[in-house]
């Protein structure tokens, strides 16, 4: 899995993908006809064994959160947006880098100086800032300009029998496609690895461009199977396969389509779970009403601690992924559905 | 700059607290080359003989904050803290536990559909993830240490980043100093202390500064770097050289034989005035036996007791220059 940590280590802060494109093009461009459209979608025409029936979409997403500077201040601080939702918590005392290598620290007033009342309140994001070691605005202006944006600055590497990294999200579902798409397919169908999810503008263009029939979106979802959380609140679990989305945030998925996945995981004897609790959201929100109309699959990583610097995830949940994903693309394209 | 670089790179590296040996491991392999040394316990001495009985100490606290696990099931893990830590901090963050191996560990953050944003978990209700199932009792017992893991960083100027910085900053200086001494015939004999348990109460210091029974000794430590959350009044500037303490509690000859050697070796120093305890082993150590006269010197130091600490090397140096001049003085 040595492609999945380079995809991870990479920086794709939703809008500056291009690190992240510039490696799957290279990755996929001898096995698809692959253009980039003006958002900065990628979107790969993949030759199967076989002409397909219909015409399947399969995406996933190549950004991730992180943070856009948008202030220096006069002692060489920068304030700063995040970019995706990331909760306050997990951003204290965290190292981020920037394209150009320059390494910063989020702030953390000492313990030692909380008044009355600090330890227990959460600060406001708004009162952070990232500290690049500069002593000046002009020393900071040298290393970061207003605008460039910084990912967690974590390493892949092992938690166990899982993986821990930043960036799970979707970077997995960015591997299982071009699996998928080096594994040789039996049908043609279109591979979008897309920009600007986490703010929401993902897939509309690409899906446009495309006008499938059918999209398999490949993502990463909350899994929240941790010690003290009850059965009916953890979501989905690490380790127990692909999860299925029946309804988040942004998508009532097709019925029939749900229940075709979960029938054909069972019949191929692919690991697979259902994600038991209506939340967040992804692709197939933009994707499934783009057009006249796109019947729509959502098939899942589960992942702990989403959109932080240590997302964890089970190798074999990866797998199962893609393996579903491949099964479901060959069935729709097949045109076997009515 | 780059040696002092490169020890500072391996100390902060290294874990230490609690019986963890990493950093004294590496401080000896440093200690070693300029003054004979011994440990006592979890505590490293080293010893510079020079002429006359005069003996200074010089302390520098090696170990870090931490924690030790108190449950251990399907592998999630129960902790309580070693030293002071802000729980708000802690959702998601890395860690190392040390078990019968060292294994990855990443403390549980509940995801948004459970949890509101504000709310703050004491560290004692919060749990580790090992990522290793049922494995992770074979493996990992309760009393085990946990360190923070956050790899050594370099910065914008001399200033760099890590975990453990405090005090590992301290134990880079006595290490320079030592250095600078090796090479000079002395007028009296010098202490390294690399002192345990600062974190938990000063217990390394108090115990071996009985032993050693020092004419006087410095005590070298961090403390409150500039930040804009901080008022300036409470923090010295980093880049700004040594802070020089100054409280009742020190001694005042000592305090400004320490102000001289820094004029006489034209290192930046700073002030930081107390109105009596200064929180570190300066404390215990002017408070052995019958009295030991003592002074203190510290490195500015930003988001202390987090993994992402950060100094600046000149400030370092500064330190070292002028306990270096201030034992030569004697």
């Amino acid at each position: 899995m040595q492609e999945l940590k380079v995809l991870c280590e990479l920086s794709g802060v939703s809008g500056r993908e291009n690190a992240v494109r510039d490696y799957i093009i290279n990755e996929i461009k001898d096995y698809a006809d692959v253009k980039v459209d003006a958002l900065g979608n990628v979107i790969a025409f993949v030759r199967g064994k076989k002409r397909a029936v219909k015409r399947v979409m399969a995406d996933a997403h190549m950004d991730e959160v992180g943070f856009i500077v948008t202030y220096i201040t006069d002692d060489g601080m920068l304030k700063f947006a995040t970019v995706g939702g990331i909760n306050v918590g997990v951003l204290l005392a965290r190292r981020v880098r920037f394209d150009n290598g320059t390494v910063g620290v989020i702030s953390m007033k000492p313990v030692h100086l909380l008044g009355d009342g600090e330890k227990d309140k959460m600060p406001s994001e708004d009162s952070l800032y990232i500290d690049i070691g500069a002593s000046s605005s002009d020393e900071a202006k040298m290393a970061v300009a207003i605008g460039d944006c910084a990912v967690f600055d974590e390493p892949y590497e092992a938690l166990g029998e899982l993986v821990v990294s930043k960036a799970l999200d979707d970077r997995v579902g960015c591997w299982a496609l071009i699996d998928i798409i080096k594994s040789g397919p039996e049908y043609d169908f279109y591979a979008t690895f897309t920009a600007r999810e986490e703010i929401g503008a993902g897939a509309r263009t690409s899906t446009f461009a495309v006008d499938p029939d059918y999209a398999v979106v490949i993502e990463s979802t909350t899994a929240a199977d941790i010690a003290g959380v009850p059965d009916d609140k953890k979501v989905c679990a690490v380790g127990k396969g692909a999860a299925v989305l029946f309804m988040d945030r942004g998508t009532l998925y097709d019925k029939d389509l749900f229940e075709l996945t979960l029938s054909t995981a069972q019949k191929k004897n692919i690991s697979h779970q259902i994600k038991t609790f209506v939340s967040g959201g992804n692709n197939a929100a933009g994707i499934h009403q783009t057009g006249d109309g796109v019947r729509t699959v959502a098939i899942s990583v589960p992942c702990r601690y989403i959109h932080s610097a240590s997302s964890v995830a089970a190798i074999s949940d990866v797998k199962a992924v893609r393996d579903l994903s491949s099964a479901m693309i060959e069935k729709f394209a097949s045109g076997e559905l009515k | 700059m780059s040696d002092l670089k490169e020890i500072l790179k391996n100390l902060c590296e290294a874990d230490g607290f609690g019986g963890l040996s990493g950093a004294l491991d590496v401080a000896e392999s440093y200690l070693s080359k300029y003054a004979s040394v011994r440990r006592v316990g979890n505590n490293l001495i080293g010893e510079i003989k020079g002429k006359g009985s005069h003996t200074v100490m010089l302390d520098a606290h090696i170990d870090e904050i931490g924690m030790v696990v108190t449950s251990v099931k399907n592998g999630f893990l129960k902790v309580a803290n070693v030293g002071g830590i802000d729980s708000r901090m802690l959702a998601a963050m890395k860690v190392t536990v040390h078990g019968k191996e060292d294994v990855r560990g990443v403390f549980c953050s509940a995801p948004p559909h459970l949890d509101k944003e504000d709310k703050v978990s004491k560290i004692t209700d919060m749990y580790i993830d090992t990522g290793l199932g049922d494995k992770a009792e074979k493996i990992i017992s309760v009393g085990d240490r946990i360190t923070f893991e956050q790899s050594f960083k370099e910065l914008a100027g001399d200033r760099v980043t890590a975990k453990s910085l405090d005090n590992r900053a301290g134990c880079a200086a006595l290490i320079s100093c030592a250095q600078k001494l090796s090479v000079e015939a002395l007028n009296c004999n010098v202490i390294f202390l690399l002192s345990d348990m600062e974190e938990i109460g000063g217990m390394g210091a108090k115990t071996n500064t009985f032993s050693v029974f020092p004419d006087e000794a410095v005590a070298v430590d961090v403390s409150f770097g500039d930040t804009p959350d901080v008022s300036r009044e409470k923090t010295g500037t980093l880049g700004g050289g040594a802070m020089l303490g100054v409280s009742p509690l020190l001694d005042r000859t000592v305090t400004d034989g320490l102000k001289n050697a820094a004029i006489q070796c034209g290192a930046k120093l700073q002030f930081e005035v107390m109105g009596g305890r200064t929180a570190t082993n300066a404390d215990s150590i002017t408070l052995t036996k019958s009295g030991v006269p003592t002074g203190l010197l510290s490195i500015p130091l930003r988001n202390m007791h987090t993994p992402v600490e950060v100094v600046d090397l000149k400030d370092i140096e500064s330190v070292a220059s002028i306990l270096a001049e201030y034992v030569l003085s004697k």
